[in-house]
């Protein structure tokens, strides 16, 4: 529709235009600092004054980061329970939603009452403690794993999107001779890849973000994971507030340049998804919505 | 609850009890692979939900971490000592003041936000511009608590942060401010670091409600003569204002706990340290230092009964608004 533009029409717009620009700045410049900071060289760095590319190019810090076996046993433990703890999520919680999106389950009405409550209400983080202690989940590995392994936001979401699979479909199969078990794997699955796509994103990215439970469920060194480590580098350079060289002396890498690498390895991979996958996340977001 | 449908009426004919529990099992084993899923994800949240909501009831009693989980149901009661103890802690005013501010500045502030700024994106006329401007919005979303404290403390820094950098050389402030310790400033921080983290992805609701006013109503106020903000005023504003409402709800009943955009727990943890402690330290912090860090956990897990139950009522109550107001609440 062709219009004509009165003042006020441009008044606004330009207003417009120019806060939203002012805001996509303050939300993307950040990043865009830490990756040039992450390329220029620590020392270099602490003089001050880098806005907008690295004027001291260097990959050090980023060599000094893998060869550093703390950081990449972090990331790798980050990686892991990414992987191990996503799919596992994802799985469990598409195997239970499928049991409850039968039409005719006997006591479906209690299945569904305890679900609500357990999603509502928790008896807070110190019983909670306390039963991981009593399972000794406390300072291994699964205790990244086993206790999200049942996601009841995203499990009310499978249950209402397998209830949408058609039933011929799941007849058909019946009458080739498949169970109930097999239906799951071979129709069910394949047929809800948009929103197992989904659930793994937002699990995945769940999993890779936490840092509480490093902090607090494990002890181990060797269990900590990335966020745990940049909280930890985060919090001595506040203290100190003064960059004390990192590792060997020759190097110039310092300790506020290994933590905005590390802080540039935390954030990529969510970065690298994020243009492929957003239009996943906004579904993901309006799946759960409150609808007029 | 109803297992079986009742026996009609006009048959006449009562079922044997036998025979009625020999259908209800066939019932259940017909769909044996349906109820084994379910039981298994039943069995977990009986571990890991309910368990720990039994739990609780440590906070009545004289427990210590070595009497094991068993410990809980065996130990002395001891009524509301830990209670008490808690109300007469001579951090308990501050504490209890810190989270109700910051849980009221976190709505007051951060709720309008994605309003505002969901408004200013249906201004914009070029669908590519829009959309990126929409999808920059909410990249802080995914990004974890900890990348938003190293953030702050880059940026932040009395040593080279760049915003003391730009306020100084601006000649707005003459010594470079120490936003991350003083304790002046730490509710800023907090409402400031959620806006800029959640804002853009709160804003993806109100963009849906806005996407479905019908495009007939913005024609009709053009034709009496109303321009871009009166169209936004009385067009856009009230058609949202039944999706504003109910997220106002939602928000308001989770508030204790950060509301929508983002935890205080995580927020004050965080970005809570040594020096910003009495603006910083929340109930749920406190309960989580006392208890993990000191080992009182049967202390700790009192203060986090009070959080909860006052969290409850207000789940509750604005579950009931919100049913009243629009037909439709959480549960």
């Amino acid at each position: 529709m062709a219009r004509r533009m009165t003042t006020e029409d441009w008044i606004v717009s330009s207003v417009n235009y120019a806060l939203l620009a002012v805001i996509t700045l303050i939300t993307l410049y950040p990043f865009y600092y830490l990756i040039i900071v992450s390329f220029n060289s620590g020392q270099d760095t602490l003089l001050g004054g880098i806005y907008f590319w690295p004027r001291d190019f260097t990959l050090e810090n980023y060599q000094a980061f893998f060869s550093d076996s703390k950081w990449v046993k972090a990331f790798g433990i980050s990686v892991l329970r990414t992987v191990v703890g996503g799919a596992a999520g994802v799985f469990f919680t598409c195997l239970v939603a499928y049991g409850l999106s039968y039409k005719d389950l006997l006591f479906k009405k209690l299945y569904f009452v305890l679900v609500i409550i357990a999603m509502y209400f928790s008896g807070g983080l110190i019983p909670y403690y306390v039963l991981l202690r009593e399972l000794h989940l406390i300072n291994t590995f699964w205790v990244y794993v086993i206790p999200s392994l049942l996601n009841i936001f995203f499990l009310l979401i499978a249950v209402s999107f397998f209830r949408e699979i058609p039933k011929e479909l799941h007849e058909s199969a019946k009458i080739d001779g498949a169970n109930d078990l097999s239906i799951f794997f071979r129709i069910i699955i394949p047929v809800s890849m948009p929103l197992i796509a989904t659930m793994g994103l937002f699990i995945g990215v769940g999993q890779w973000n936490s840092w509480l439970d490093s902090a607090y469920f494990v002890q181990s060194e060797n269990l900590r994971t990335l966020t745990y480590r940049m909280m930890e580098i985060i919090n001595q350079s506040n203290i100190s507030q003064e960059a004390a060289a990192f590792g060997r002396g020759s190097s110039s890498v310092t300790s506020f340049s290994i933590q905005v690498t590390a802080m540039v390895i935390a954030v990529a991979p969510i970065m690298c998804v994020y243009p492929f996958l957003q239009k996943y996340f906004v579904k993901g977001m309006m799946l759960g919505s409150v609808k007029e | 609850m109803k297992l079986q449908p009742k026996p009609k009426l006009e048959s006449g004919r009562c079922i044997q009890p036998d025979l009625r529990r020999l259908t209800l099992w066939k019932r259940f084993k017909k769909q044996g692979y349906f109820q084994a899923f379910v039981l298994t994800g039943m069995f977990f949240l009986l571990i890991f939900n309910y368990t720990p909501m039994l739990g609780i009831i440590m906070a009545f009693k004289n427990y210590t971490i070595a009497d094991g989980i068993a410990g809980i149901f065996t130990s002395d009661w001891i009524g509301l000592k830990h209670f008490s103890e808690f109300i007469n802690d001579y951090r308990f005013g501050e504490i209890v003041r810190n989270t109700l501010v910051l849980s009221f500045l976190k709505i007051i502030f951060t709720f309008p936000a994605p309003i505002i700024f969901a408004i200013m994106l249906n201004e914009v006329r070029y669908s590519v511009l829009k959309r990126f401007f929409q999808t920059a919005s909410y990249l802080p979303h995914f990004i974890s608590w900890v990348v938003v404290l190293g953030l702050a403390s880059t940026f932040f820094s009395v040593n080279n942060g760049l915003v003391n950098e730009a306020l100084v050389s601006l000649n707005i402030i003459k010594e470079p401010l120490p936003l991350l310790f003083d304790p002046d400033y730490f509710w800023g921080m907090a409402v400031g670091t959620a806006i800029w983290k959640e804002m853009g992805w709160w804003t993806i609701i109100f963009l849906a409600a806005i996407a479905g006013i019908s495009p007939t109503l913005y024609e009709a106020a053009e034709i009496d003569g109303a321009g871009r903000l009166a169209r936004i005023w009385y067009v856009t504003l009230p058609s949202m204002m039944g999706t504003i409402v109910v997220v106002l709800i939602l928000t308001i009943g989770s508030m204790l706990g950060g509301g929508l955009v983002g935890s205080n727990f995580e927020q004050a943890f965080l970005f809570g340290n040594n020096v910003n402690n009495a603006t910083s330290e929340i109930v749920q912090t406190y309960a989580f230092k006392v208890g993990l860090a000191q080992g009182r956990f049967a202390y700790a897990a009192a203060i986090d009964l009070i959080q909860a139950v006052i969290s409850v009522i207000l789940i509750f109550s604005s579950n009931y608004i919100a049913k009243k107001l629009s037909g439709r609440g959480l549960f």
